[in-house]
């Protein structure tokens, strides 16, 4: 079947490092691919170039089956394509709704809506149906993002993601700074994005993780593309061995 | 979060608090002579310029920038406007509404050249509008050769001597109306809530595909624009330019816009807070006068409640932050 | 949009609540017997009231705090109020400056006194505030500086400026016999008192041939001010003899860009007001003559009409004091008694 987003010879350097040299990645509609590899590997440069953050030298990339090439975020968020950065782009002093419309308000009908009036209500309802279809445990819509837990901002963080993006979502590594059962509750929220329809892509350096969500992983070494797993039946020493090379 | 949960984390109910018990103190000392209508008509009435400049002060706070240069564009805008009015000559409001024209263009003007300078030439805005405020006051005393113009229509002098709107006193009408206007966009607005967002985070704020630039131009903006109206309320107050009492207008109106809880790191705060803060050190003023007391103690009190005010937020902040660090461990 | 509408009609009808109150005719009635009239003569002193039929409420408000000769008035004031048996109350703005001075104002009438004795900031901004003043019943009584018109205060007393200029130049031409160009270094345009004594000592100047009269410079009331002004017009006439400081600060700050200009020998300057430093300057020779005006008589005839005006008494609406030149020679001797106090 045609892969939903693909990159075929994908190369970037910046100055005289090659950060991405004939680099390929694929993933198919309603899936979760795993993006593994070391530090230096080029996870974030081929994200980057995959999302309209970043333009590549060479290459090309194809979506649903036909060439496109990204200058901007916008262009691929036109498309359904959406990144969460580790950062999380959310802004601590206003409330998960607020964030979740952040850019792009629901405005009020008629004059007061063009003059700037929102619809809160419509925009509160919309909050609280995608954070209860995700299960998450994010429970007062009225306090402030930076008052939450690391989980819970991830977590809001990826419904917003997927309430404007509905064909394929980016997480860089969402995981990273998370306790156990905060961790728990982003994994179970990435397999009901993917029961959604909505493919994902995870960039992550846990290994137990990605082999107990990801569908497929993709290895990534020195700027390109060296193995792909079947997540079901891949083992953490065959992945750790095509990231450092040892195996080939 | 219930509502009164949600209303004492608010800086500015506290501070309205602190403000109860000044007038609940001078009250007591001063009686009827303090607590009156009268009193308070005219306390109104000598702020009404600074809540106009508040309102501005306080998105432009919000959104973690400064403005130092309000009251050098006011004195300037007054002057502009005073030269209009002058030139064509008359009493009427025809000639004072070509001032109040005048006045807003050359505050909108200084507004958007501190934008710019902030947002796109990305001069940090202390420095930015240090600038404007030596610019401009030297201009308007290029203009005036340093002399206070005293030709202010009649019309516009006798809208604070004696227009009354629904029983309140001109001045304090037109800076009530901005204030609720300036509430309105600030908390149920686009505009407002790009505000507060480019305050919080700016990177996640272009992120998500808003114009931070173009935003930034409007805030300050809109700063000078009040400032402009500022100055044609500082026209019909004293009915000349005061091109020397406006020097410390810009602490002044920072230190309300503090004191009344919006964070000078950006991302909170509120038009109310504002007021209250606007009138600490007024009702300050007026009591000690009132109550015989020499009016330096003013300077003494009013600093220290700004530094109190600052700290008490500061605390309250961290441990807003330790109880949410320590629930989380446990809600995960 | 149906809010958008009663919001807008709420506001129209709002608009249209506008009430004015000001008054049709003029001349209304119920003003006091004595009203100032600045065009009518002045006299030069007053007759002093016995003691008040009760001990009335008194507030002075000064031009500016921390100024010797507002503080040499309140000590007159303070002085004449025990002896007549009448409590006065001093406020003062920190800075010469109606956008200071009025809050104060309000204040003060807020507190309800019986007389208020003011020396007013700004011809034009302090008008319509003093009339509301003396509208609400209070008796005002202006010292030292007026206002555009003064006919609601009921009575008026300052220095005869005009003749104290003269005086000025009189001093100067005493130290140069041979004339030569001459300045004056004033406060802000726009302050009566001050552009009075200019008045005089331009017109005395021009109407000497053997002096020439160099534009008038204004240092805002600021020492610090002045002397930079004075540095760059001996720059631009370093063959100045004379300079004419209206003021006590004017004074000061002319007195050090003189110095540090190392133009002492050669450029006299006469000051107006006699505060300590100005004395000072007077001992060690910076500056050569000091116009001393009698800011207690002044407060203390403030005293005399306030109590005047509140028993019903003659009050006498316009009063001219007089001055005191002082120098080297008499400043151990009467010269002392006229020098400007720092405290009561």
């Amino acid at each position: 079947m045609t892969p939903l987003l693909e990159a075929r010879g994908l190369s970037r350097a910046f100055g005289h490092v090659q950060a991405l040299d004939e680099a390929e990645f694929d993933v198919r509609a309603g899936e979760v691919v795993a993006l593994v590899g070391d530090n230096g590997a080029g996870k974030s440069t081929l994200v980057k170039a995959l999302t309209g953050n970043l333009e590549a030298d060479r290459g090309e990339l194809l979506f649903d089956g036909r060439p496109v090439s990204f200058t901007s975020p916008a262009q691929a968020f036109a498309l359904g394509i959406e990144v969460v950065f580790q950062d999380l782009a959310l802004a601590p002093h206003l409330n998960p709704v607020q964030n979740m419309f952040l850019g792009r308000e629901i405005p009020r009908r008629g004059l007061l809506g063009r003059l700037g009036f929102m619809d809160e209500r419509a925009m509160r309802e919309r909050a609280e149906a995608g954070f209860r279809d995700l299960g998450g445990t994010v429970t007062d819509l009225t306090a402030r993002v930076g008052e939450m837990s690391g989980g819970q901002r991830q977590q809001i963080a990826i419904v917003r993601a997927i309430t404007w993006a509905d064909r394929l979502v980016f997480l860089d590594e969402p995981t990273a700074a998370l306790g156990v059962v905060q961790t728990r509750h982003v994994l179970d929220t990435i397999k009901r994005v993917r029961d959604k329809g909505i493919a994902v892509v995870l960039i992550s350096h846990s290994m137990p993780e990605v082999l107990e969500v990801a569908d497929r992983v993709q290895v990534m070494r020195l700027g390109r593309r060296v193995a792909v797993f079947e997540g079901a039946d891949t083992t953490v020493e065959q992945l750790v061995g095509a990231m450092t090379g040892g195996i080939r | 979060m219930s509502l009164v949960q949600r209303l004492s984390r608010l800086q500015s109910v506290w501070i309205l608090g602190v403000l109860v018990v000044i007038v609940v103190l001078f009250s007591i000392a001063a009686g009827q002579r303090f607590l009156s209508t009268g009193n308070f008509s005219l306390i109104s009435q000598n702020i009404a310029v600074w809540a106009v400049l508040g309102v501005g002060m306080t998105f432009v706070i919000i959104t973690s920038g400064i403005d130092l240069s309000i009251g050098s564009v006011l004195v300037f805008s007054s002057v502009v406007a005073a030269k209009v009015m002058a030139a064509v000559g008359g009493d009427g409001w025809s000639t004072a509404s070509l001032g109040i024209g005048a006045a807003l263009l050359s505050g909108i003007a200084w507004g958007t050249l501190n934008g710019f300078l902030v947002a796109r030439a990305r001069i940090p805005a202390l420095i930015v509008t240090l600038g404007t405020l030596s610019v401009a006051l030297g201009l308007a005393q290029v203009l005036t050769g340093g002399i206070d113009i005293r030709s202010v229509p009649e019309s516009l002098t006798d809208f604070n001597t004696y227009i009354k709107i629904v029983g309140i006193p001109a001045l304090p009408f037109v800076a009530l109306v901005t204030v609720v206007a300036g509430a309105i966009v600030l908390h149920r607005t686009r505009f407002g809530r790009y505000t507060y967002a480019i305050g919080s985070n700016q990177i996640a704020a272009r992120r998500m595909g808003i114009n931070v630039e173009r935003h930034l131009i409007g805030v300050y903006g809109l700063t000078g624009a009040l400032a402009g109206l500022g100055a044609v309320l500082a026209l019909s107050q004293f009915g000349t330019t005061t091109i020397a009492g406006q020097s410390l207008t810009n602490l002044n109106v920072i230190a309300a816009v503090v004191i009344g809880g919006t964070s000078i790191f950006g991302g909170e705060g509120s038009i109310f807070g504002t007021v209250v803060g606007l009138f600490i050190p007024a009702v300050l003023q007026a009591g000690f006068v009132i109550i015989g007391v020499e009016s330096f103690w003013q300077g003494v009190a009013v600093g220290s409640v700004l530094v109190a005010a600052v700290f008490v937020d500061q605390s309250r902040r961290a441990r807003a932050q330790r109880g949410a660090s320590s629930t989380r461990k446990e809600r995960t | 949009m149906k809010k958008l509408l009663v919001t807008g009609a709420a506001m129209v009808l709002a608009l249209s609540a506008c009430t004015s109150s000001k008054p049709t005719e003029s001349g209304g009635g119920g003003s006091p017997a004595a009203t100032v009239d600045p065009s009518a003569p002045a006299a030069t002193s007053v007759t002093a009231p016995g003691k008040a039929s009760k001990n009335y409420n008194i507030q002075f408000i000064q031009g500016v705090a921390g100024d010797e000769f507002y503080i040499t008035m309140q000590c007159g004031i303070e002085a004449e109020a025990a002896k007549l048996g009448v409590t006065v109350k001093t406020q003062g703005p920190q800075k010469f400056d109606p956008t200071l001075q009025k809050p104060i104002l309000d204040s003060v009438v807020a507190s309800k006194p019986d007389a208020i004795l003011i020396a007013p900031t700004d011809v034009t901004a302090m008008q319509q505030p003093l009339e509301a003043a003396a509208a609400a019943g209070i008796k005002v009584i202006l010292v030292d500086t007026t206002t555009e018109d003064p006919s609601y205060a009921v009575s008026a007393i300052a220095s005869d400026n005009v003749g104290g200029g003269k005086a000025a130049f009189d001093a100067i031409k005493k130290l140069n016999p041979n004339g030569g160009k001459v300045m004056v270094m004033s406060t802000d345009p726009g302050v009566s008192t001050l552009d009075l004594r200019v008045k005089g000592f331009e017109d005395a100047a021009k109407a000497d041939s053997s002096f020439k009269y160099l534009p008038v410079q204004y240092s805002r009331n600021d020492p610090a001010t002045a002397a930079n002004l004075i540095s760059s017009a001996l720059q631009k006439d370093p063959d100045m003899v004379g300079v004419f400081a209206g003021n006590l600060f004017s004074a000061e700050g002319t007195a050090t860009g003189v110095r540090q200009a190392g133009k002492t020998n050669t450029v006299k300057i006469v000051g107006f007001d006699a505060g300590p430093n100005q004395v000072k300057a007077l001992r060690e020779g910076t500056v050569q003559a000091l116009v001393a005006q009698q800011p207690a008589t002044i407060g203390q005839y403030g005293v005399d009409m306030a109590v005047a005006a509140l028993d019903g008494g003659q009050v006498t609406p316009k009063v001219q004091t007089g001055f005191t030149v002082i120098d080297k020679q008499n400043i151990d001797g009467e010269g002392a008694a006229a020098a400007y106090k720092s405290s009561c």
